[in-house]
């Protein structure tokens, strides 16, 4: 036990989409999961059904699971984690 | 409530159906009052209006055209969704059905139903309220007549002037289109009732 809380602060996600909902509304919901203060999508890619977007994430706890939930909600797929950053806290007392 | 509302409007949104269902709309709300137009100057046409029969026609066409607007377009929608599904399946190479585009298949099937079923029901039910009140004894057949057939005029006009405003045309030129056609098959139908 080290007595420090690892707390992920930033994320960047390589992710598939359909077209709809729109880019606007996957930062939306990012930005609405727990722990997330900032979303910037980007798109990198666009196809007949699909599109490939670039999500950096970043916040004060964000939990991954929740994450990947809310992309897999709205028909999307994390195609890789192209960036992670992690702080140790303390343990509050 | 609020929540919900907003939730369905997402829904409706992401599969696309709210302009597939304005059109279930104005076709179904037109097939309806034409349906009862043809009824009420077919009657008057053959010179033996009785209340009771249009009462009685109008409403078993009502009720049928709502089962059939509402078993076909659940049936067709339901199709057409599950294929634009199985497509975004293939091209995102992962199940779909349990994100927000299943829940948004099934909620645009229903709602589509709905438009198709309940549009030509409400349109026929409307022109038929002064031949209850006839059976109530609170105006004359005459009146009755005159009311509904005006009625299913306003109503026609409104769903041309509807079209005009989706179409950015005149409204009052779209909805003169409607009562235009609509005059043509009471006249028809008129012609039908006297031979």
């Amino acid at each position: 036990m080290t007595g420090h809380n690892p707390q992920v602060k930033r994320l960047v996600l390589d992710v598939l989409k359909p077209h709809d909902p729109p880019i606007y509304d996957l930062a939306a919901r990012l930005a609405s999961c727990h722990g997330v203060e900032d979303v910037d999508v980007t798109l990198a890619e666009i196809d007949q059904d699909t599109e490939s977007v670039k999500v950096s994430i970043d916040g004060t706890d964000i939990d991954i699971d929740t994450v990947k939930k809310c992309v897999e909600d709205l028909g999307a797929s994390v195609h890789s984690f192209d960036e992670v950053r992690v702080v140790r806290r303390p343990h509050p007392k | 409530m609020l929540g919900s509302l907003k939730k369905l409007r997402g829904y409706l949104k992401i599969s696309g159906v709210a302009s597939i269902s304005r059109r279930y709309f104005v076709m179904n709300s037109f097939d309806g009052a034409m349906a009862i137009l043809g009824v009420v100057v077919g009657a008057y046409g053959s010179g033996a209006i009785n209340p009771r029969i249009v009462i009685g026609a109008g409403l078993g066409a009502a009720i049928a055209m709502g089962a059939s607007g509402f078993s076909g377009a659940y049936l067709t929608e339901r199709a057409e969704r599950k294929r634009k599904l199985l497509v975004m399946k293939k091209a995102m190479l992962a199940d779909v059905s349990n994100s927000i585009h299943g829940r948004a298949m099934k909620v645009a099937t229903v709602w589509a139903a709905l438009i198709d079923g309940l549009s030509p029901m409400v349109t026929a039910i409307i022109p038929m309220i002064p031949f209850f009140m006839n059976s109530l004894g609170l105006i004359s057949i005459d009146q009755a007549i005159w009311y509904s057939v005006s009625s299913i005029m306003c109503i026609l006009f409104l769903l041309g002037a509807y079209l005009g405003r989706i179409s950015k045309e005149s409204m009052l030129r779209s909805g003169g289109r409607m009562v235009i056609v609509a005059v043509l098959a009471a006249l028809v139908s008129w012609l039908i009732g006297r031979f």
